[in-house]
């Protein structure tokens, strides 16, 4: 697969593994926390491996960033039963997993 | 002057006798002081019936006997794998409820349990509100409560509320893998969830027994096994289990 093609895939997955981890933060039930946070355990693996495929240059690193934040906010957008504090946290939340994958 | 007794149960108050040697010491009229030395574990376990042998049973009570020190916890269950499978279970799934909503608990338990038990522990902290609640309306908590074996005595919850937004966040996970990859059991997991979701919704009983027959007759014997150990898929197989994932999801929400 190419460079630019893994990468929207990388920020594809990037977008949905961070959807679930917010919506483990925002629901009410703690016990998804605990249950939401596996399921983003399991996609961010994931995105590691695809991560992996290249090496990456900072001006690759920033559309990254830039995609997957376009990306998170579209899947959040669409999720209207996760509460409104989604879009408070959803940078802090998207820094650290860039920061877990290396891509900060 | 001293004694150690059990407390016996009285027809209208339960009692502690006084020991025949030391009837002259403990008068009637004198003040006693009575503390509790040591409390009485019992086992409550789940309506559906549970065979499970000594060692699973004695090493139960001393989790339970342990968790005693958290005032915190007001009632513990033990639920999952570690119940209904012989030996093929991955950790000991613990659902711990507490008082309050607490951010610690989950951590501070499972610190204490794995340093003194050294085995695997996932611990699901749930404050007794939610609890209450998720009873309710989550398929997936009424369906790990369906085996149990508690601390204290449960009922669960009869009523059924369909709570759409929390449905609708359940899909989620299963709505993803229609577009991404992901490990096999991952995909196990998610139909597993979306037969229990429709179980739910049809008030169907959540017998993890049959959600896993219904999952084998879906898949087929060699699909089944090969998703429940993880192990690899190639596309045919990949494209199967999208399209029973899809039909589910329209199925379900022609229901919510």
């Amino acid at each position: 697969m190419s460079k630019t093609k893994t990468l929207h895939e990388l920020a594809n997955l990037l977008a949905i593994a961070l959807k679930h981890k917010i919506g483990s933060i925002v629901n009410q039930n703690e016990i998804y926390a605990q249950k939401y946070a596996r399921d983003y355990e399991i996609l961010l693996k994931e995105a590691e491996k695809i991560a992996e495929q290249y090496n990456w240059s900072s001006e690759d690193k920033s559309m990254i960033k830039q995609e997957t934040r376009k990306k998170l906010q579209q899947e959040l957008e669409k999720k209207d039963f996760l509460d409104n504090k989604k879009f408070e946290i959803m940078d802090e939340e998207m820094d650290n997993a860039l920061k877990i994958l290396g891509l900060n | 002057m001293k004694f150690i007794h059990q407390v016996s149960k009285g027809s209208r108050y339960n009692q502690i006798y006084i020991p025949k040697d030391a009837e002259g010491i403990f008068e009637v009229g004198d003040t006693v002081e009575v503390r509790l030395l040591r409390k009485k574990l019992e086992l409550f376990c789940s309506k559906s019936p549970l065979q499970l042998p000594e060692f699973k049973k004695s090493l139960i009570k001393q989790i339970f006997s342990s968790l005693s020190n958290f005032h915190e916890i007001s009632q513990v269950f033990i639920v999952g794998s570690f119940l209904t499978e012989k030996a093929d279970y991955n950790d000991i799934d613990l659902l711990v409820i507490s008082k309050q909503k607490s951010e610690l608990l989950e951590k501070k338990v499972f610190s204490y349990l794995t340093e003194k038990f050294q085995l695997k522990f996932h611990i699901l902290p749930v404050s007794q509100e939610s609890f209450i609640n998720l009873q309710k309306i989550c398929p997936l908590t009424r369906s790990m409560l369906y085996y149990f074996v508690s601390n204290k005595k449960f009922h669960p919850e009869q009523e059924i509320i369909i709570d759409k937004k929390h449905i609708e966040f359940l899909l989620m996970m299963p709505e993803d893998l229609l577009k991404i990859n992901a490990n096999s059991r991952t995909f196990y997991d998610n139909i597993r969830r979306l037969i229990a979701i429709r179980r739910f919704l049809e008030k169907k009983d959540l017998d993890s027994a049959k959600i896993n027959q219904e999952l084998k007759e879906l898949l087929g014997e060699a699909l089944y096994s090969r998703l429940k150990n993880n192990e690899a898929i190639n596309n045919d197989m990949l494209k199967k289990l999208r399209g029973i994932i899809k039909k589910k999801i329209i199925e379900l929400r022609k229901k919510i």
